[in-house]
């Protein structure tokens, strides 16, 4: 469990949560395109690669947090 | 686009998107407020984009302009979409019930498992059209090289003609074939029955294939 949080406490949280905000924009604009074009790279697109973006970017968001947390313990 | 379901992934996208550009932009310490805005500009709301987007896409992949968009496609589009067209795969299009989603009604897949495996088989198809060369063949080619990877089943006719009606059980040639149609020796759709779905890309043979057994 110390190493755990001696790992999170080392994670670049503004980073990755930087990174996250980026992944996160991606994702919206492959599921906005797939609704604006409907043709089916698009359309696929926005139903696989874009939700994979999505996931990590709340993967990433998600240890931000932890890693914010756990550098703040005493 | 203007489906519920496409409304409101535009409408999440812009909400999610400015959150997480206010954040890249603004770079604000990392507070319990701005963690929420962040829970909510990358988890919450995305996840309302991402699954409006895909019962958006699912309902966009039943549409037959969506099939119709590869250019392989659209004489068969072109075909269903001409009302003096008497192809049978046309007649079963002009009815305003089953027209928008004329090719999706026909081809899918029914049974259990049969939405799935119908959504599998679109992706191979995407596969063929982008990765297979398809995406560079002319019509020609298309019509003269390509057919349905297995024959078509009459189960799918038979979801709408179930054949307990007058209309379908007096006529004898239903009668008489009743075995061969249940088990799919012969085809409704074949020259001699109810005729080829899609005339037009067939060859002078096919289209006097009579019975086929």
């Amino acid at each position: 469990m110390k190493g755990l949080l001696r790992l999170l406490a080392r994670w670049p949280s503004d980073k990755a949560l930087r990174a996250a905000c980026v992944l996160g924009l991606g994702a919206l604009a492959l599921m906005v395109l797939g609704v604006v074009y409907g043709t089916p790279l698009p359309v696929v697109g926005s139903m696989s690669v874009a939700q994979g973006f999505g996931v990590v970017a709340c993967l990433l968001f998600g240890l931000s947090i932890a890693a914010d947390v756990a550098s703040r313990r005493p | 686009m203007t489906t519920p379901f496409g409304v409101l992934t535009l409408a999440s996208a812009a909400v999610a998107a400015l959150i997480l550009l206010h954040h890249l932009v603004a770079r604000p310490a990392l507070t319990a407020t701005v963690r929420l805005r962040l829970l909510l500009g990358l988890a919450v709301i995305p996840f309302i984009t991402a699954v409006s987007s895909t019962a958006y896409g699912l309902h966009r992949t039943t549409e037959r302009d969506f099939c119709g968009s590869c250019h392989v496609m659209t004489t068969h589009l072109s075909d269903l979409e001409d009302p003096k067209s008497q192809g049978l795969a046309a007649r079963h299009a002009h009815n305003a019930a089953t027209g928008p989603t004329a090719c999706y009604t026909c081809h899918a897949d029914y049974g259990l498992f049969g939405y799935p495996l119908t959504k599998l088989t679109g992706m191979s198809h995407v596969w063929n059209y982008y990765l297979g060369g398809y995406s560079g063949w002319s019509l020609e080619r298309f019509h003269a090289e390509v057919r349905t990877a297995k024959p078509y089943p009459n189960a799918n006719c038979r979801q709408c003609h179930s054949g307990t009606l007058a209309s379908f059980s007096n006529v004898k040639e239903h009668v008489a074939l009743a075995e061969e149609l249940e088990q799919n020796r012969v085809s409704c759709a074949s020259a001699g029955c109810h005729g080829v779905a899609h005339p037009f890309s067939k060859t002078k043979d096919e289209l006097a294939g009579g019975v086929t057994r």
